[in-house]
């Protein structure tokens, strides 16, 4: 069994001027840009229109299953200590490769071929970083070049400053910002126009910045939502500053301000004192029609909304933006007054498509409630009409409810979004199913995602049935040639949701995730408390009810509530909008496969319900993604699969055994006449590591 | 010439979790501990919540299965608590992990679990008793 080895890796930047024999550029003349057509990897996404798409064709279904690991790089000592959960996905531009890693969230540079390191930047940013509520590596950074030798990367650290380096050397560009540095946090307010504190205001982000013709253009994010202490948080916004000096172009308030449009949508004037409304995911954009399309997330408070009532624009709406001067062009809000914490998940995909022999420039947004949105990107016209439907009302006292949701008719949700009972309850056994409904008496279910929280009391109805959750961070991917999407999604509904008075003293917003007389649980982002400078701020110890007691979940036996498949792989073919094939992904869990109830049974592949957090690479003939669970079966010890599907029918073509999860979406590229295919894997016992792959010889 | 060996008494041994490897008054130290450093993100009845996984049940056994006790003790001595894992000793990690052990019903024995990972690594947790 492997063991991790801390690798003393130099921290040192080795200044290495003269890389000539890393790319194939002469010196004086403008290079090609950077492109998956090079056989390179320049954005998160493969380009910054979301696709995932490499149109390498070397690794194919004949020999994936001879994939042997190239290198591997450890990320243990990016930080002050070790990470598990490592979720970048690397950029590889002219032999390097470059990505984050590490606890303290360093900008690494690696030989693409071995997986040497170059360089390192890192800043240590003390209490700043500390409390900064998106912690952990992040899932990358982000790449410009002048076409004339001035390359430089481009990343976000967990304090907020956007930093500047040369590609070549990783110093901080001295002319961007002040020495390379640009404060993000100067400029973010609360409440009515209050700026925050440089050192505790509450911002960050994760995803990579955009890069877009001469700009770079960053997002916002903020903790949690689910149990936080007021609703007058943090305000969101999206920023464009010019990639050379840093200087801010434009800015935009997804919470509009009072003469603004949308301002209305507020009612009670709450635009005032809510805040949240970020964007935390991937934008994308399209150069030659020059707009950035938006995905805008949730406002303060997840599942509550009281303290907001009214539409709440452009919380959870996609927005597109004129690149040049951040003027709305157009919006289409996804849900009216957000409670369900559907926030925009991923990039927003720019598909060219041809529909009933009419040729369209098209986006397609997946989304964690299982719909493809697919709009005309240059005038927001929905390709297939989206109709406003009514949705049940919830009595959750000082809420707002939307009258109606906006549903598509087309296509098809692309995973269930709803439970539907009794057909998606669990059928292993007529016994399990009954068991099934008789938990479901104290659940509150409707056949829809919109299906409103409850107060819920472990003594009574204990909570609302939820919709599970699709699509995730990771997003999809999308084939230019075929026209088809291809999407990861959990396709588990029924968990339980309540919401219930927080504990005295905690929070002003009125109501909580939790469930009354049950003991109170913090809700903590990803990573928080992990950056090496975090104070012990983040966890507290909460009063909680005496004898404060579990509500009862939804689970049979120990078995999900809904039967299999757990979690698909999607495609979706855009000119006809209409499903291609679904299909499980992930080995059936090791606690379903030896469930003592279902010993004996020949139960077909189930399926990962953390199939919501993998992602996927799409490349000329097949679909890339890995197990987000490890299991031990009978065709492979302790592991994970990395798995390859054949584009364009769904069926598994070949697997190559990884020792941990899949963390962070793969990407691909060719160098020297080979292909590789690199992955974050981290979790349980194992910490961060990229981990390369390419065939033999 | 005398080679000592120091462990000769326990390197025949082959351990698992099902052996009796903690006892019953150190999984009760351990327990206090648990509701003070663990609870508020893996809940006080080990369910877990939004951001921190179940450390019982199915789906917590069998990610572990195969793996040893040094793995885990690890894990949790390197990450744990997530955000000032140096705030609690070894030792008392380990009673934490006792306590654990306890609450997913592994038999209670004679010897404490030690606190050490590399004494923990010889034994192996399994989700079904050999």
């Amino acid at each position: 069994m492997s063991r991790k080895v801390f690798r003393s890796v130099p921290v040192l930047v080795l200044l290495v001027v003269e890389l000539g024999w890393f790319t194939p550029r002469v010196l004086g003349q403008a290079e090609a840009r950077p492109s998956t057509e090079n056989g390179e990897w320049p954005h998160y996404a493969a380009d910054s229109r979301g696709t995932r798409y490499s149109p390498l064709a070397q690794i194919d279904a004949a020999n994936f299953n001879d994939l042997e690991v190239a290198w591997r790089f450890k990320t243990d000592n990016l930080g002050a200590r070790p990470e598990y959960k490592l979720e970048g996905t690397p950029l590889m531009v002219g032999g390097v490769l470059y990505t984050t890693g590490g606890t303290r969230r360093a900008a690494i540079a690696l030989d693409a071929k071995t997986g040497e390191l170059i360089w390192m930047h890192s800043m240590r940013e003390g209490l700043r970083g500390g409390l900064a509520p998106r912690q952990l590596s992040g899932r990358g950074l982000s790449y410009w070049t002048d076409g004339r030798g001035d390359d430089r990367v481009l990343y976000v650290t967990p304090g907020y400053r956007l930093v500047a380096l040369n590609a070549k050397t990783g110093v901080p560009i001295s002319s961007f910002g002040v020495d390379g540095v640009v404060d993000l946090k100067v400029g973010v307010v609360y409440g009515r126009d209050q700026p925050i504190d440089l050192e505790t205001g509450e911002i960050g982000i994760h995803s990579t910045p955009l890069i877009a013709k001469d700009m770079v253009i960053v997002g916002s994010s903020m903790r949690e939502g689910m149990t936080v202490e007021t609703h007058n948080n943090t305000k969101g916004l999206v920023r464009a500053f010019d990639v050379r000096t840093g200087e801010l172009i434009w800015t935009i308030h997804t919470i509009p301000r009072p003469g603004e449009f949308g301002n209305d949508t507020w009612l009670n004037e709450s635009w005032a004192d809510n805040g949240n409304v970020g964007v935390w995911t991937e934008m994308t954009v399209d150069e030659e029609l020059g707009l950035v399309y938006l995905p805008v997330e949730t406002p303060t408070s997840d599942f509550y909304g009281g303290h907001r009532p009214g539409d709440n624009l452009f919380a959870e709406s996609i927005v597109a933006v004129d690149l040049a001067t951040g003027e709305r062009r157009w919006h289409f809000q996804f849900v009216h007054h957000p409670i369900w914490n559907f926030d925009n998940c991923c990039a927003p995909i720019l598909a060219d498509i041809t529909v009933d022999g009419r040729e369209i420039k098209a986006v397609a947004v997946p989304s964690k409630q299982a719909f493809l949105y697919v709009f005309d990107r240059e005038t927001g016209e929905p390709v297939w009409p989206i109709e406003e439907r009514p949705v049940p009302q919830g009595d959750v006292p000082g809420e707002w409810y939307s009258p109606t949701q906006p549903i598509p008719t087309k296509p098809p949700p692309y995973a269930r979004n709803y439970l539907d009972v009794p057909d998606d309850l669990i059928d292993f056994t007529p016994e399990m199913r009954v068991q099934a409904l008789e938990h479901l008496k104290r659940f509150k279910w409707a056949p829809t995602p919109f299906n409103p929280a409850i107060v819920g009391n472990v003594d009574g109805m204990l909570g609302a049935i939820t919709h599970g959750t699709a699509t995730n961070w990771p997003g999809g991917g999308y084939d230019p040639e075929t026209h088809i999407v291809y999407v990861p999604a959990g396709n588990s509904p029924g968990g339980s949701r309540s919401i219930t008075p927080g504990p005295e003293g905690h929070s002003d917003i009125r109501y909580l995730l939790g469930t009354g007389g049950a003991a109170f649980r913090m809700a903590y982002a990803a990573g928080t408390g992990q950056n090496p400078d975090a104070t012990g701020r983040g966890a507290r110890e909460i009063v909680t009810p005496a004898g404060g007691r579990r509500p009862p979940g939804t689970s049979v036996q120990g078995l999900p509530i809904v039967k299999p498949p757990y979690g698909i792989l999607a495609a979706i073919d855009l000119d006809r909008g209409e499903i291609k094939f679904q299909v499980p992904h992930g080995d059936t869990p090791d606690d379903i496969r030896n469930h003592p109830a279902l010993q004996g049974m020949d139960i077909p592949k189930t399926g990962q319900r953390g199939t919501s957090g993998v992602g996927l690479l799409v490349t000329k003939t097949l679909v890339i993604m890995g197990d987000p669970q490890v299991t031990t079966t009978p065709d492979h010890p302790r592991g994970a699969m990395l798995r390859a599907y054949d584009k364009a029918t769904g069926e598994q073509v070949g697997a190559v055994w990884m020792p941990a999860r899949q963390s962070g979406s793969p990407m691909t590229y060719m160098l020297e006449g080979k292909q590789y295919i690199v992955v974050a894997i981290s979790g349980g016992n194992y910490t961060g590591e990229y981990l390369a792959f390419s065939l033999p010889g | 010439m005398v080679a000592i060996n120091t462990f000769s008494d326990t390197l025949d041994a082959q351990e698992t979790v099902w052996g009796g490897i903690y006892t019953e008054e150190q999984a009760k130290r351990g327990e206090p501990l648990y509701f003070k450093e663990c609870a508020s993100c893996h809940a006080p009845d080990l369910m877990g919540g939004e951001a921190a996984p179940a450390l019982t049940g199915g789906e917590f056994i069998w990610k572990w299965s195969g793996l040893s006790m040094g793995d885990l003790f690890d894990r949790m001595r390197v990450s744990m608590p997530q955000d000032d894992p140096r705030r609690v000793s070894r030792q008392q990690k380990a009673d934490i992990l006792a306590f654990l052990l306890f609450k997913n019903d592994f038999p209670v024995g004679e010897t404490e679990l030690a606190n050490r990972t590399e004494m923990l690594n010889r034994i192996t947790f399994l989700a079904i008793k050999p």
